[in-house]
C-alpha cells in the first residue's frame, strides 16, 4: 500500500513498460514481480484482497511435511512459485554453452470466482528462457506471460508437470524433460539428478526477512546430469551437448520485506563434487540481509546451511551495461572459510542480461560463470550460474 | 514610276452556297502602284470585300495570282502571309472591328505588338495624330462611330503599313463624320506614302482617291474619268 | 502578358455573370469527381487500414470453415512448431443501444499484446487507486470493456462510465489508440465467451508463423488457413463490385463535368469568333489565339477547379458517412473517418479542373483555330454550317453507338467494358442531339408556336440558329436526365425485384433472432418446435465461408418446411427441387452460379470438419442478398459438414386455416421476449431490408443530384450566353416593338423548350440506360438478374425536375432583360 501511495499520479501506462511503479519496490527473491502488470495486481491486493476476497494465500510460517512426486507440482495455496533451471553445457567439440529456463506461477486470487470457466484468472504463468554461447560471446533471451486458459499454460499439482505454449519442464521418473523453442533458438534436454533433493534453510523453510511468514519453502536437485540439443539462432542443427544443471523449486506467500533492493544468487558445482548455493539479499543502506544465507552440497549429497557469518563474497570486478547502464559484478572472491573453500569466479560472458524492453520491462543479469581455487587445500575448478537484480538503474531507467 | 506594289492576275473565287457554286471574282486583273490612292465602286456583293481579303491572305483564290511587293502570296504559304499582314498591311473595317474588351490605347498598341515592335510612344502619338489624344483609356463602347474609325486608322497606320485596305470606311458614319475620316486617312497615308485601297459604294469617297476602280460581277473595270474630275 | 491573350481574359470580369456560372459549372463538375474520388478512396483506405490495424503482426489466422473453433485447439497450436505466436480472437459485432454496431475484440491481453502493440497503450480511468482497479478489473469483471479513442471522443467517457449495449451495460475501464477508422471495443477473452454464450468456442486465432507450409500441411483439414495477404485479398474481394460501382459514378461525374467545360468552352469560341478575325486579319498567328483562348479557360478550369476542390472536399464529409453506411449495411462494418483537409485537394481540384477544361476545350478550341477570318469578320452566322456540323457530329455518334452495341455484344466480357459501352452509348446519344433536334425542329416550333405565340416561334429559330450553343447544353442536359431516370429506373426495379424475391423467401409469420448473429440457442428451437399446432418452426443458419479462396455465404435450411411454405424463384424446375436438397444435394444462388460459372448438375466442393465434401448442385434460385454466392443447404447436411449447430434465426410458419393463429403467434412471442430475442414479423423483417436497400443506393441517389445541378447550371449558362451574344437582336426586336414582356417571354421559352427537347430525348435514352444498368452492369458486377419494372414516378420527377431546372436557369437571363432591355438600342458594338 506504501507503493501504491507513491504513484497516485501515475495515470497512463502499458501493458509492458511502467517499471517506474516498482523502483524500490523490487522483491528481491521474486522475479516476477518485475512485471509491473503484476505488480500492480499484488499492490492492489496486499490491501484490498483480504477484505474482499474471504480466503488469504497460505503462509510458509511451519516447516513443510514433503512428499514426492506431488511437492514437485504446484502448490496453489501459496501465491509465488517457481521452477528455476539453469545449467552449463558442452558440446563434443568442447565448445561452453549456457542456458536457463525458468517458470513462474504468480497468484492473483487466492480463489477462483468461476473454477470451472478456463479463462478466468486465478494464477498468471511466466516463463524466461536464455541461452549463452561461449566460445561466440553470445547471449539470446526470451520470455512469456499468460493465464492459464485452456491449456495455454499451467502447472500439475501432482508431479512436475509445467508448461507455458510450447515451452515446458516435465519429470518422468527420475528423468526432468526440459524443452523451449523461440524465435531461432532452441532446447530439449533430458536432466538425470546425481544427487538428492537438498532442502535450504530449516527442513525447506528459508527466512528471507525478520518477520513471520517472510519467507519461502525452498528446495533444489543442485546436481543434475544434462544431456540433450541445444539451437542458436542463426544455426540451423541442434547440437548435441551435455553438462550439468541445478534446479530451485520455490513456493512462499508473503516473503518481501521493505528495505531490500536486490539480491546476488550463486549456484556453483565445483570439480571436487561439492556443490555451493549462496543468496545475499542487499538493503537499501548497502548493508546485506542478516538472514541471508547459503548450502554447501557434499559430494556424498548431504547439505550443510551455511549462515551469512560463514560465506565471505568479495566483488573483484565490475561490468558496466551499455544497453540499460546497470554496473553489474562480474568477478568475485568466495570464501567458506569453515569448509576451507576459496574460489575466484567471472561471468563467461558479460552481456548474460536481460533487458526485456519488448515485453516485460525487466531487467536482470543471469547467466554462465566459471572459476578455480582452492577446495580442502586441492586446486580446483568450478562453474555455474550467477543472478544478480537491482543492480540496473531503476530497472525503469528506460524511463 | 516603279514596280507594281499589287499585281493580280486572272484572279477567280468561288463560294458554295447552299450547293450552289457562286463566283465572287471571275478572272480579274489588277496592277496598285506604290503610293496610289484607290477608290474600289461597287455594288454590295460585287466582290469587293472578297478581292480585299485575298488581298491580306485572309482567304486563298480559287484560281489565279496575287503578287504583293513582288512575292507571290502563294507561295508565301500561311506564316508568310500572316507576317505579311503584321508588317505590311493595315486593315479599316466599315464596322471599326476594335476589340471591345481593350482600351483604345491597347488596340492600337496591339497592332505594334504584333508587328513586334512594342513602343508605346508610337501607339500614343498615333492617335494624338488621329485626335484622340486623353482619350486612350476608354473602351471602344464609350467612343463614338468617328472616333472609333479613328482609333481604327490609328491601329492601321501606327506599324507605318505600306498597304492599307479600307472596305467602306465610312459606310458607317453620316457625310460629315465620313469626309473627316476620309481626309485624315488620306493624309496619313500621303505622310507615311502607304498605298491605300478603299472599297466604297459611295462616289463621295473618290474625291479623295487618285485612282477608281469599279466592280462590276466580279470583275474590276477602271473609271477614269471620275479620277480626272476629282483632280 | 501579351495583349492579345489580354483582349480574351478581359472578357471574363467583363462578363462577369457568365463567368461566375462557367465557374459554378467547372466547380460542380470538378467537386462531384473529388468528392465522389476521395470519399470512395478514404472508405476504402480507412477498409485497408482497418484489416492492416487488426491484423497487427499477425502473419496468418486459422479457423473453422464456418462458424466458431473449439478453443481446446489452442494448446495443440501453441505446441506445433511452426507456431511462433498465437492469439485466440474473438470478433463480433456490438450492438449500442443507440443502434449503432461497433466490433468487439475478445483477446487475451497477454497474449495478444505479442500480435497487436499498438493497442495496448492503455489510458485507463481515473486516478491513482482507482485507476489501478481498473486495470485489474478488466480482467476480472465480466463486463468490462476498453473502449477506443473514437469511442471516446463521441460517448465523452469521464472517470466511471457505462457503455449502453443491446447486450446491457458494459463498464468502460480505459480507452486505447486507433489509428484505423474502424471503431473498437475490446474485451477479455473470457468474458466475451460469456458475453456472446460463446463457452468453449472462439471465432479464430491470429498466428505468426515461421513455416507456413508444414503449418498447413498439419492443420489444413477442417480449417481454413489464410495468410494476411490472402485475407486481405478476401475482405477486398468482397467489395469489389461495390468499389467498382463507385468508380463508374465518379467517371460518370467526370463525363458530365468535361460536357459542362465543353459546353463552357463553346460558347467562348462563338463569343470569341469576331475577335479572333480581328486578330486574325491584324497578323496575329494561331499560337497566338491558342494561348489566348487556352488562357482564358484554363484560368476558368484554375479557379473552377479550386472551387470544386473545396466543394469537394464539403461534399466528401457527406459522402464518407454514406458511403460508410452502405458498406456497413452490405459487407461489414466500417466508419470511415472524413478526409483530412489538405492544401493538395485544392491542387488536385485545380488539376482536374485544368485537365476537363482541356479535354472539353480541344474540340472549341480547334473549331476557333478553323475560324476563317473572312467569314468571322463579315458576321456570317454560318446557319448551313450548324446543320451540317450536327450532322457530322450525328454521324460520329452513330459510329460510337454502333462500337458500344459491338462492347456489349462482346461474349463474357468484364465488367468495365460494360462501363465503357454504357459510357459509349451515352457519348454516342449526346454527339446524335443535334440531329435529332434538327428532326424534332419543325414539331417543336409548330407547337411552340401554338403555345407561345410569336415568341415561341422567335424562341424556337433562336434555339435552331444556334444549334452550335444550345445543341451542347441540351445534351449536357439530356445526359444528366437520363441519367437521372436511368439510376431511378434501375433502383426501381431492382426494388421491385427484391420484393418479388422477399415474397418467395421470405414468407413466415414470425423471425426470431437477428440474421446477422447466431444468438438464437437450440434449446429454445426445440421449444418452440414443442408448441402445438405450429405449421412449422424452420431453423435458419447463414455463414461465411470461402470457396475457391473467395467469400461466399452458407445457408442452413430445414427443405422439409421450405418446401412446404417458401416459393423459392428456381431458375429451372419448380419445388421438387426440395427432394434433391433433402438427399444432400445443395442448391446456389444465381450470382453463385454466374461468379464461379457453375450449372445445375455440376458439382461444388467445400472444405468441412473432416477435410473438402463434394455437393450435387441440384438448381439454381434468384437471390438478392448476396452478390458474393450463397449455398443452401439442408440441416442435416450442414451439420455433418460443418458440425455447427448454432442458428441465426428462426422462422415460425402457421397454416393459414389454423383456428388458433392469434393465440399461437403470442405464444411464440411471449416465449422469445422471455429470453430476450428479438422478434419480427415476416412484413417487419421485409421492411428492413428494404431499409438497408433505400441505405445503400443514398449514394446513387446523391450522385444524381449532382449531375442534376450541375446539368441545371449548363441549361442556365447557355441561356445566359444566348442573351448576351443577341443583344444585338433585342435592339431590332424593340424596334419591331416587341415589349420587354415578350422578350422575357422568348427568353423563357428558349429555356423551356431546350428543358422539354432534352427531357424527351432523356426518356427514350433514360430507359435505354437503366436497361443497360439491367441487363448488362448488375449483370456482371453484381451476378444477379434484375427484373425490369416499368414505372412512371422516375420520368415524371425528371420530368418535374427537367421544367423547373430549365424555368430556373432562365431567371437570370430574364431578370438581366428586364434590367436592361428599355435601354437597348440598335447600334452596333
Amino acid at each position: 500500500m506504501k507503493g501504491l501511495s507513491k504513484k497516485e499520479n501515475l495515470k497512463c501506462f502499458t501493458w509492458k513498460r511502467d517499471l517506474t511503479i516498482i523502483n524500490g519496490e523490487l522483491n528481491k527473491f521474486f522475479l516476477f514481480r518485475l512485471f509491473s502488470f503484476l505488480i500492480l495486481i499484488e499492490l492492489l491486493f496486499s490491501g484490498i484482497s483480504i477484505k474482499t476476497y474471504a480466503q488469504e494465500w497460505r503462509q510458509a510460517i511451519e516447516p513443510w511435511k514433503w512428499s514426492f512426486p506431488k511437492d514437485h507440482g504446484a502448490h496453489l495455496d501459496f501465491r509465488t512459485e517457481w521452477w528455476y533451471f539453469t545449467g552449463n553445457l558442452r558440446s563434443s567439440l568442447g565448445e561452453r554453452f549456457g542456458y536457463q529456463l525458468t517458470f513462474f506461477r504468480q497468484g492473483v486470487f487466492p480463489m477462483a470466482k468461476d473454477p470451472g470457466f478456463p479463462w478466468g484468472i486465478r494464477d498468471i504463468y511466466l516463463a524466461h528462457f536464455t541461452l549463452t554461447d561461449v566460445s561466440r560471446n553470445q547471449f539470446w533471451f526470451s520470455e512469456r506471460i499468460s493465464r492459464k486458459g485452456p491449456g495455454l499454460a499451467g502447472a500439475s499439482e501432482r508431479n512436475m508437470n509445467i508448461w507455458l505454449l510450447n515451452w515446458k519442464a516435465r519429470m518422468e521418473g527420475k528423468r526432468i524433460n526440459l524443452r523451449a523453442r523461440d524465435e531461432g533458438m532452441a532446447l530439449d534436454l533430458v536432466l538425470t539428478p546425481r544427487k538428492p533433493i537438498i532442502f535450504h534453510g530449516k527442513e525447506g523453510l528459508s527466512q528471507k526477512g525478520r518477520k513471520k511468514g517472510q519467507a519461502s519453502y525452498y528446495f533444489s536437485y543442485p546436481n543434475l546430469e544434462t544431456e540433450g540439443t541445444v539451437k542458436m539462432p542463426g544455426t540451423q542443427i541442434p547440437l548435441q551437448v551435455k553438462g550439468i544443471s541445478w534446479f530451485d523449486h520455490e513456493f512462499g506467500s508473503n516473503q518481501l520485506a521493505q528495505d531490500q533492493v536486490g539480491w546476488d544468487w550463486f549456484s556453483l558445482h565445483l570439480s571436487d563434487g561439492q556443490d555451493l548455493m549462496i543468496y545475499l539479499l542487499r538493503r537499501k543502506d548497502g548493508s546485506v540481509e542478516p538472514s541471508s544465507s547459503g548450502t554447501l552440497v557434499t559430494r556424498s549429497g548431504e547439505g550443510i546451511h551455511l549462515k551469512l557469518s560463514d560465506i565471505r563474497v568479495e566483488v573483484l570486478g565490475f561490468w558496466k551495461s551499455p544497453n540499460s547502464g546497470g554496473k553489474y559484478p562480474s568477478h568475485w572472491k568466495i570464501k567458506i572459510p569453515s569448509f576451507r573453500i576459496e574460489i575466484e569466479v567471472a561471468s563467461l560472458v558479460p552481456s548474460q542480461e536481460l533487458l526485456t524492453k519488448g515485453s516485460t520491462g525487466v531487467i536482470y543479469w543471469e547467466g554462465a560463470v566459471a572459476g578455480k581455487g582452492l577446495s580442502s587445500g586441492k586446486p580446483i575448478t568450478c562453474e555455474g550460474y550467477v543472478e544478480l537484480t537491482g543492480y540496473a538503474g531503476g530497472l525503469g531507467g528506460a524511463f | 514610276m516603279s514596280e507594281p506594289i499589287i499585281r493580280i492576275t486572272n484572279l477567280w473565287k468561288s463560294y458554295e452556297v447552299d450547293g450552289l457554286g457562286v463566283s465572287a471574282l471571275r478572272g480579274t486583273n489588277l496592277e496598285i502602284k506604290k503610293g496610289e490612292r484607290i477608290a474600289l465602286l461597287g455594288k454590295s456583293g460585287s466582290g469587293k470585300s472578297t478581292l480585299f481579303n485575298l488581298i491580306a491572305g485572309l482567304d486563298r483564290p480559287t484560281k489565279g495570282r496575287i503578287e504583293v511587293e513582288g512575292q507571290d502570296l502563294e507561295t508565301l504559304g500561311d506564316k508568310g502571309r500572316t507576317l505579311l499582314r503584321r508588317a505590311k498591311l493595315g486593315f479599316i473595317f466599315q464596322f471599326f472591328n476594335l476589340l471591345p474588351t481593350l482600351t483604345v490605347f491597347e488596340n492600337v498598341f496591339l497592332s505594334l505588338e504584333l508587328a513586334n515592335r512594342p513602343e508605346p510612344e508610337l501607339a500614343l502619338n498615333a492617335l494624338k495624330e488621329v485626335g484622340l489624344k486623353g482619350k486612350e483609356r476608354r473602351f471602344p463602347n464609350e467612343l463614338s462611330g468617328g472616333e472609333q474609325q479613328r482609333v481604327a486608322i490609328a491601329r492601321a497606320i501606327v506599324k507605318r503599313p505600306s498597304i492599307i485596305l479600307a472596305d467602306e470606311p465610312t459606310g458607317n458614319l453620316d457625310t460629315t463624320t465620313g469626309n473627316q475620316i476620309l481626309e485624315l486617312l488620306t493624309r496619313m497615308c500621303q505622310e507615311t506614302g502607304a498605298t491605300l485601297i478603299m472599297a466604297t459604294h459611295s462616289p463621295l469617297t473618290c474625291r479623295y482617291a487618285t485612282r477608281i476602280l469599279r466592280m462590276v460581277d466580279g470583275a474590276v473595270l477602271e473609271e477614269n474619268s471620275f479620277g480626272e474630275m476629282a483632280h | 502578358m501579351k495583349i492579345v491573350t489580354k483582349s480574351f481574359l478581359r472578357y471574363l470580369p467583363r462578363r462577369l455573370s457568365l463567368s461566375l456560372l462557367q465557374l459554378v459549372g467547372v466547380a460542380c463538375g470538378v467537386a462531384a469527381v473529388v468528392g465522389m474520388t476521395l470519399s470512395a478512396q478514404t472508405a476504402l483506405r480507412s477498409f485497408s487500414n482497418t484489416i492492416e490495424f487488426l491484423r497487427g503482426r499477425s502473419t496468418h489466422t486459422i479457423q473453422r470453415p464456418v462458424g466458431p473453433m473449439e478453443e481446446g485447439f489452442l494448446s495443440k497450436l501453441g505446441e506445433d512448431p511452426a507456431v511462433k505466436w498465437l492469439s485466440p480472437v474473438i470478433d463480433r459485432r456490438l450492438r449500442l443501444e443507440n443502434g449503432e454496431s461497433v466490433r468487439l475484440l475478445g483477446i487475451d491481453p497477454f497474449l495478444d499484446r505479442t500480435i497487436r502493440p499498438e493497442i495496448y497503450r492503455i489510458e485507463f480511468l481515473g486516478e491513482g487507486r482507482e485507476n489501478l482497479e481498473n486495470l485489474l478489473s478488466f480482467l476480472t469483471d465480466e463486463r468490462a470493456i476498453l473502449i477506443d479513442s473514437h469511442l471516446k471522443e463521441e460517448f465523452k467517457i469521464g472517470t466511471a462510465s457505462i457503455l449502453k449495449t443491446k447486450k446491457g451495460p458494459l463498464h468502460i475501464k480505459g480507452t486505447f489508440p486507433n489509428p484505423s477508422g474502424e471503431s473498437l471495443v475490446l474485451m477479455d477473452i473470457g468474458h466475451a465467451q460469456k458475453l456472446y454464450q460463446l463457452q468453449g468456442y472462439i471465432d479464430r486465432v491470429d498466428l505468426i508463423l515461421n513455416d507456413e507450409s508444414d503449418f498447413i500441411f498439419r492443420w489444413g483439414k477442417g480449417f481454413f488457413i489464410q495468410s494476411s495477404l490472402q485475407r486481405r485479398e478476401t475482405f477486398s474481394g468482397m467489395l469489389q463490385a461495390f468499389r467498382l460501382n463507385l468508380e463508374a459514378l465518379s467517371l460518370l461525374a467526370l463525363l458530365v463535368g468535361v460536357f459542362l467545360i465543353y459546353n463552357t468552352a463553346m460558347f467562348a469560341v462563338v463569343s470569341r469568333r469576331r475577335d479572333t478575325g480581328i486578330l486574325r486579319s491584324l497578323g496575329a498567328n494561331r499560337l497566338e489565339i491558342v494561348t489566348a483562348f487556352l488562357s482564358e479557360i484554363l484560368i476558368l478550369g484554375f479557379l473552377g477547379g479550386a472551387c470544386g476542390g473545396l466543394l469537394g472536399f464539403f461534399l466528401t464529409r457527406i459522402l464518407t458517412g454514406l458511403l460508410g453506411s452502405s458498406i456497413s449495411s452490405l459487407y461489414f462494418f466500417l466508419r470511415p473517418e472524413p478526409v483530412a483537409w489538405s492544401s493538395w485537394i485544392v491542387v488536385i481540384g485545380m488539376g482536374l479542373g485544368c485537365g476537363a477544361s482541356l479535354l472539353g476545350g480541344a474540340l472549341p478550341l480547334g473549331e476557333l483555330i478553323r475560324t476563317d477570318p473572312v467569314k468571322a469578320l463579315s458576321g456570317r452566322i454560318a446557319t448551313p454550317e450548324s446543320a451540317r456540323k450536327a450532322k457530322r457530329a450525328g454521324l460520329g455518334g452513330m459510329i460510337v453507338l454502333f462500337l458500344s452495341f459491338i462492347l456489349f455484344i462482346l461474349p463474357g466480357a468484364h465488367v468495365y467494358v460494360g462501363f465503357a459501352g454504357v459510357f459509349g452509348f451515352i457519348l454516342g446519344v449526346s454527339l446524335l442531339m443535334g440531329v435529332i433536334f434538327l428532326m424534332l425542329h419543325p414539331f417543336i416550333k409548330r407547337f411552340l408556336g401554338r403555345v407561345g405565340g410569336l415568341s415561341g416561334k422567335v424562341a424556337a429559330g433562336n434555339i435552331r440558329q444556334n444549334l452550335g450553343r444550345t445543341g451542347v447544353a441540351m445534351a449536357a442536359f439530356m445526359v444528366s436526365l437520363s441519367m437521372s431516370i436511368g439510376l431511378s429506373v434501375m433502383i426501381g426495379s431492382f426494388r421491385e425485384s427484391l420484393i418479388w424475391w422477399m415474397d418467395t423467401q421470405i414468407r413466415g409469420d414470425l423471425y426470431i433472432g437477428k440474421i446477422d448473429e447466431a444468438e438464437v440457442p437450440e434449446d429454445f428451437f426445440e421449444e418452440i418446435k414443442r408448441i402445438d399446432g405450429i405449421g412449422g418452426v424452420h431453423p435458419y443458419r447463414n455463414v461465411l465461408t470461402l470457396y475457391r479462396n473467395t467469400s461466399i455465404n452458407v445457408s442452413a435450411v430445414d427443405s422439409t418446411i421450405l418446401k412446404k411454405y417458401a416459393r423459392f424463384g428456381w431458375l429451372r424446375g419448380g419445388n421438387e427441387n426440395w427432394e434433391g436438397v433433402k438427399k444432400g444435394g445443395v442448391i446456389i444462388s444465381e450470382s453463385f452460379s454466374r461468379r464461379f460459372n457453375v450449372k445445375e448438375g455440376d458439382t461444388i466442393t467445400l472444405e468441412g470438419i473432416k477435410g473438402p465434401e463434394a455437393f450435387k448442385v441440384i438448381a439454381i434460385f434468384y437471390d438478392y442478398t448476396t452478390e458474393h454466392g450463397l449455398v443452401m443447404m439442408d440441416r442435416t447436411t450442414y451439420i455433418k459438414t460443418f458440425g455447427d449447430r448454432r442458428l441465426n434465426n428462426i422462422g415460425i410458419f402457421i397454416d393459414p386455416d389454423q383456428p388458433r393463429r392469434a393465440e399461437l403467434l403470442e405464444e411464440v412471442r411471449r416465449k422469445a421476449e422471455a429470453r430476450g430475442l428479438p422478434v419480427r414479423t415476416g412484413s417487419q423483417l421485409h421492411q428492413n431490408i428494404l431499409d438497408v436497400f433505400d441505405n445503400t443506393f443514398a449514394i446513387t441517389r446523391s450522385m444524381r443530384a449532382i449531375a442534376i445541378i450541375v446539368a441545371f447550371f449548363g441549361i442556365a449558362g447557355a441561356l445566359l450566353t444566348l442573351f448576351i451574344e443577341r443583344s444585338r437582336e433585342f435592339g431590332i426586336y424593340r424596334a419591331l416593338g416587341f415589349s420587354t414582356g415578350q422578350v422575357a417571354r422568348v427568353t423563357l421559352i428558349e429555356g423551356l423548350e431546350m428543358g422539354l427537347v432534352s427531357f424527351i430525348l432523356s426518356m427514350g435514352v433514360g430507359t435505354v440506360l437503366a436497361m443497360l444498368l439491367i441487363k448488362v452492369i448488375n449483370l456482371r458486377s453484381f451476378n444477379w438478374t434484375i427484373f425490369y419494372f416499368p414505372s412512371l414516378q422516375p420520368y415524371l420527377i425528371t420530368g418535374i425536375t427537367a421544367i423547373l431546372a430549365s424555368l430556373g436557369a432562365a431567371i437570370y437571363p430574364i431578370w438581366r432583360i428586364f434590367r436592361t432591355y428599355p435601354q437597348i438600342q440598335i447600334r452596333e458594338e
